[in-house]
């Protein structure tokens, strides 16, 4: 199963995820072997088979009402860059 | 060349009205300091999981219902993978191949021959932060008080031919959603947004060709100009024979500018990979659950129109005045109860009460007030131009009008006994006039009436004074 | 060291104190997992300050919960308020969770003091615990092979006696692999019977929180501990379990094992097919009746599992991007370069190839090939698992085609690593519970699991098996050899 270098280029974009050529050449080689393997999924017999069953109980949901987390004071001091209680990053442009 | 038409499909976003978020029980309260509606699952720590908010399902029901769409008994949630700073997981949580409404219409009024708006979908969604992009800094800061508010996404098919009409459809829908209590839908706080698209054809094709989509539009008015802008900018090409130039892209509404500006083209288009949410199983509706709350639906604004042409005698175009707010039109309803005069009422509705509202936020006089000022001009205790005054008064105070009227000194004399002697007076010191008007000279008539009104500093009831005349002149 | 029933009498009968024992095992730890190197981090003063006010407890004369005074390990990616967490990667090293797991909140609940997190391989992806980007595991039967993995610091723990209950995860093998591997029981429970709420998701599907014992007894306390519906958690199932200690002294006689024949097909290593089929005629001996039967879905499944299970961490991993926890690049000019260098600097190798094969199958124009194919084919591996519960009460197979390897062994093709998961996959896609307990040793005195299958809660069958295995086999697990 062939994977072009575009391919992957693309992925990485999707990802967010940069490669060098070097590291690039090893991960086409990986994803081809890989995918090489998958092979079998695509024989596979799946006749009469769907993706959803929809045979459970519905979706469990919760009342419309204010709960406030506990741990307000906590939940930004993971943030590297806090400014005026809001989180600071480059500027982003449209 | 053939004639070309507009072809639009407008996107609308609109803020359901909840008290909590949709995968969580922060508040959804507009204007909160910077990220104090927030916890673990709305801004995506690692290891949280959303749980769906009742209210938001009960709401886009009803929502897809008020707008005659088909509710799908079984609806899902997907992922929409993507990354920008104002999306905390870097997905959103959406619905893609079965939303939970679709198949629906709007119909737009007699404007337009009650024409019909096809809805394709309403879907579920959550919202996404607020970016904060500094003016002298090349700094943005983010504030996710947003991040996790419920949305609906409604979408309707390319039905809409004109500017007008889309303001139309968007005043319309508005009305239909804040009259079910859906949402508050206000444009200026963000509860409702609209991204339209819009594409130029011939008459008689039924092929869309290249679209081109608008943002960044703030209001229904801004929404307005947008569109003839860029109808004006797609014609302009069409009839240089350059349509080629129009290419599948984001513009952005400028409003300061007064024009569209390229933002994105399809190059930059994402690929969102969705695919469906596996920490939400599938919703299952029944129809029990369906039907309840079709019947919670108020009466919508098209229905209370026709019955108020039909029960109260209104006219079409006041008619459509007055339901053009719930408030407005409770407010109506309540004043009729009181003072059984539809007439009367609606009168006041069109004229003083809406005066008002560019003043006030709120009707600032009750209908309890209003009722009671409409009987005593009827009673003729004060003129009609007095009862202005005291309307006036009301809006600040919330005292009845009979004592409003003491206070001003606005009571009308009406008792004939008291008028007939000013009457008499002024006709004996006005025998020139009286001659004029025996020798036929109608406009005489008018000066004895302004006399007689002056004489009384204008609190004699006009009607009465004009009686008298009559009566005294024929002798 | 201790099993927990032994801590509950000690306790009960004033044998010694909670902070007698909760220090036995920290300087059993201090002492000996340099060798080892389970545990990423240890809080000692609040385990003793828990233990002491676990002494109060008993001397009050209160009553004792279930997990009263025990030690417990925690995996790295189960998320613990005010105690770093890092899923043994270096995007989260310094990633200090402002809340609690629903498993933790209710292993607090039930009085278990916990005294570390355990390494594992970074995320969770990995079946030998070598790609955590802090350090290897080693197993303790053997200092120079792998514990197995993703949970491999949890498994060697217990092994090691460390800590007489841990948990890890089990995504596609992720506790029962390194169970096998390090000689001890490791039970991936049934889909939604434990709490995923601040399980630091892999693949939402297929998680579960799974808890590891040197017993099968010990391990029955580890799931009483956690299992339970989570209102958190939109996936969690809210079913009334059997008592499994009544259950397991029920024996398993009259019942069905089904022996699926893929199972033990070429590739298998001949000591681990031997071992486990040697126990197979023990399950005879015990009165169970044994039927092989066919079950295709190894290959497929294995595919199938890489596909669904990358998919959906390609997106759950999306959300690390320095931005509001985890280490941001040291410089970036724009936001795009600011994430893009942070996820490739603080990705491991493994954890980038499997974004990338996942953003890959879910994207515009594979989706239907790989994706949908791959959830649809869980439906044929539910229905065919469906199918063998009618004719079986278990269904049995080695927990692992291979024998514990070497440290570097399987590092050349990733291909190669991911077919020591070819056992153990097609559990999680069906959402069913499964147990490896240990079924004897290798000529070199490597352990071999046994893994046995069972239909949607139904652990209690499970450790009906298990149980009535271990009493029998008797092996002893101490990984400790003289002068160590």
């Amino acid at each position: 199963m062939k994977v072009s270098r575009d391919e992957v280029k693309y992925i990485g974009k999707l990802a967010n995820l940069r490669f060098n050529e070097e590291e690039m050449d090893k991960l086409i080689k990986e994803f081809e072997s890989i995918l090489e393997h998958f092979v079998n999924l695509e024989e596979e017999n799946l006749d009469g088979y769907e993706m959803y069953s929809f045979d459970e109980k519905s979706l469990r949901t919760r009342t419309d009402e204010v709960v406030n987390f506990d741990n307000r004071d906590k939940l930004f001091s993971n943030v590297k860059k806090m400014r005026d209680k809001c989180i600071e990053i480059p500027k982003v442009v449209d | 060349m053939g004639a070309y038409e507009t072809v639009i499909g407008l996107e609308i976003h609109v803020e359901l009205g909840t008290k909590s978020k949709i995968f969580c029980g922060c508040s959804t309260k507009f204007g909160s300091k910077a990220n104090e509606n927030t916890c673990p699952v709305c801004i995506g720590l690692p290891g949280v999981m959303p749980v769906l908010n009742e209210k938001v399902v009960e709401l886009a029901v009803k929502a897809g219902q008020a707008i005659n769409c088909k509710i799908n008994k079984i609806n899902k949630t997907d992922r929409k993978n993507y990354f920008y700073p104002d999306l905390p997981k870097a997905y959103q949580i959406s619905q893609f191949d079965m939303p939970v409404c679709s198949d629906g219409y709007l119909e737009l009024g007699d404007k337009f021959q009650g024409k019909k708006v096809g809805i394709t979908r309403i879907h579920i969604e959550e919202d996404a932060g607020k970016l904060i992009h500094l003016e002298d800094e090349d700094v943005t800061l983010i504030d996710y008080n947003r991040a996790g508010v419920p949305l609906v996404e409604i979408v309707t098919e390319p039905d809409i031919r004109s500017a007008e009409e889309a303001y139309n459809f968007l005043k319309k829908l508005r009305n239909i959603l804040v009259y079910s209590e859906i949402s508050d839908c206000k444009m200026e706080e963000g509860s409702l947004r609209c991204d339209a698209n819009i594409s130029i054809r011939k008459v008689g094709s039924d092929v869309l060709n290249t679209k081109v989509e608008i943002k960044n539009m703030n209001s229904f008015k801004e929404v307005h100009k947008a569109l003839l802008k860029e109808e004006k900018r797609q014609l302009e090409l069409y009839r240089y024979g350059e349509e080629h130039k129009i290419v599948q892209e984001t513009r952005r509404w400028d409003a300061g500018k007064g024009r569209t500006i390229t933002m994105r083209t399809k190059e930059d288009a994402h690929d969102y990979r969705y695919f469906p949410e596996p920490d939400l199983p599938p919703m299952i509706l029944e129809k029990k659950y369906i039907d309840d709350i079709k019947s919670s639906i108020p009466e919508l604004p098209m229905k209370k129109m026709e019955r108020f042409v039909r029960d109260y005698g209104l006219l079409q175009k006041d008619a459509e005045v007055i339901i053009d707010e719930k408030s407005t039109a409770d407010y109506f309803e309540d004043l009729v109860l009181k003072t059984k005069d539809p007439k009367e009422s609606s009168n006041w509705l069109i004229t003083e009460v809406l005066r008002s509202l560019k003043e006030y936020d709120e009707i600032p006089v009750t209908s309890k007030q209003l009722s009671e000022l409409i009987k005593e001009i009827k009673s003729g205790s004060i003129s009609r131009n007095a009862g202005k005054k005291v309307f006036d008064k009301m809006c600040t105070s919330d005292k009845m009008p009979e004592k409003v009227i003491i206070e001003l000194g606005l009571k009308q004399i009406s008792s004939e006994g008291e008028l007939e002697k000013i009457v008499g007076e002024i006709l004996d010191n006005n025998i020139e006039a009286v001659e004029d008007f025996k020798s036929g000279k109608g406009k005489a008539f008018g000066f004895l009436m302004g006399q007689s009104m002056k004489a009384t500093k204008g609190k004699a009831n006009p009607g009465v004074v004009k009686k008298l005349l009559e009566e005294k002149l024929k002798k | 060291m201790y099993s927990v029933n032994e801590i509950k009498k000690g306790l009960e009968e004033k044998e010694f104190s909670t902070v007698e024992i909760v220090r036995e095992y920290l300087e059993k730890i201090k002492k000996k997992d340099d060798k080892i190197k389970s545990f990423i981090t240890l809080r000692e003063e609040e385990a003793l300050k828990e233990a002491e006010e676990t002494d109060k407890k008993i001397a009050s004369g209160k009553k004792l919960k279930i997990l009263e005074g025990i030690p417990i390990g925690l995996k790295d990616n189960i998320a613990t308020k005010g105690l770093k967490t890092t899923c043994s990667s270096k995007i989260l090293e310094d990633f200090i969770p402002p809340y609690d797991a629903g498993a933790a909140i209710k292993i607090k609940e039930k009085g278990g003091i916990i005294l570390g997190k355990l390494n594992m391989d970074e995320f969770a992806m990995g079946s030998s615990t070598e790609n955590s980007a802090f350090f290897d595991t080693k197993n303790p039967w053997d200092l120079e092979r792998v514990p197995g993995g993703s949970s491999g610091g949890s498994a060697a723990a217990v092994s090691a006696g460390f800590a007489p209950i841990t948990y890890g995860s089990d995504t596609g093998g992720s506790v029962r692999i390194p169970a096998s591997f390090c000689g001890v029981v490791g039970l991936k429970p049934t889909y939604g019977l434990v709490s995923r709420y601040g399980l630091i998701a892999l693949a939402s599907s297929l998680d579960q929180i799974g808890p590891f014992g040197k017993s099968v007894e010990d391990c029955i306390y580890g799931l009483k501990g956690v299992q339970g519906f989570d209102e958190k958690d939109s996936t969690s199932k809210d079913v009334k379990m059997p008592d499994y200690f009544k259950e397991i002294k029920k024996g398993i006689k009259g019942l069905k094992v089904g022996v699926p024949e893929e199972f033990f097909a070429h590739g298998i290593d001949k000591e681990v097919k031997e071992k486990v089929e040697y126990n197979i005629k023990i399950l005879e001996k015990l009165g169970a009746h044994v039927e092989k039967f066919s079950l295709p879905i190894t290959a497929t499944g294995l595919s199938a599992y890489y596909i669904v299970s990358s998919a959906e961490a390609s997106s759950n991993l999306g959300r690390y991007d320095g931005v509001r926890y985890g280490v941001r690049t040291d410089e970036y000019k724009s936001f795009k370069e600011l994430i893009v260098k942070s996820r490739t600097e603080g990705f491991g190798e493994e954890v980038k190839r499997r974004i990338m094969l996942g953003t890959y199958a879910l994207s515009s124009g594979y989706y239907d090939a790989y994706y949908k194919r791959a959830m649809i084919f869980r439906k044929k591996v539910e229905k065919l698992f469906d199918e063998a519960f009618e004719k079986y009460d278990v269904v049995v197979s080695p927990t692992l085609p291979v024998l514990p390897f070497k440290l570097g062994e399987k590092r050349s093709n990733p291909m190669e690593m991911y077919l020591s998961d070819t056992f153990t996959v097609n559990i999680n896609l069906a959402g069913i519970p499964a147990v490896s307990v240990p079924a004897g040793f290798s000529k070199e005195g490597l352990p071999i699991g046994i893994q046995f299958i069972g239909d949607k809660f139904r652990e209690d069958i499970l450790f009906r098996f298990a149980y009535a295995l271990e009493q029998e086999i008797k092996l002893n697990l101490n990984p400790w050899k003289e002068g160590r």
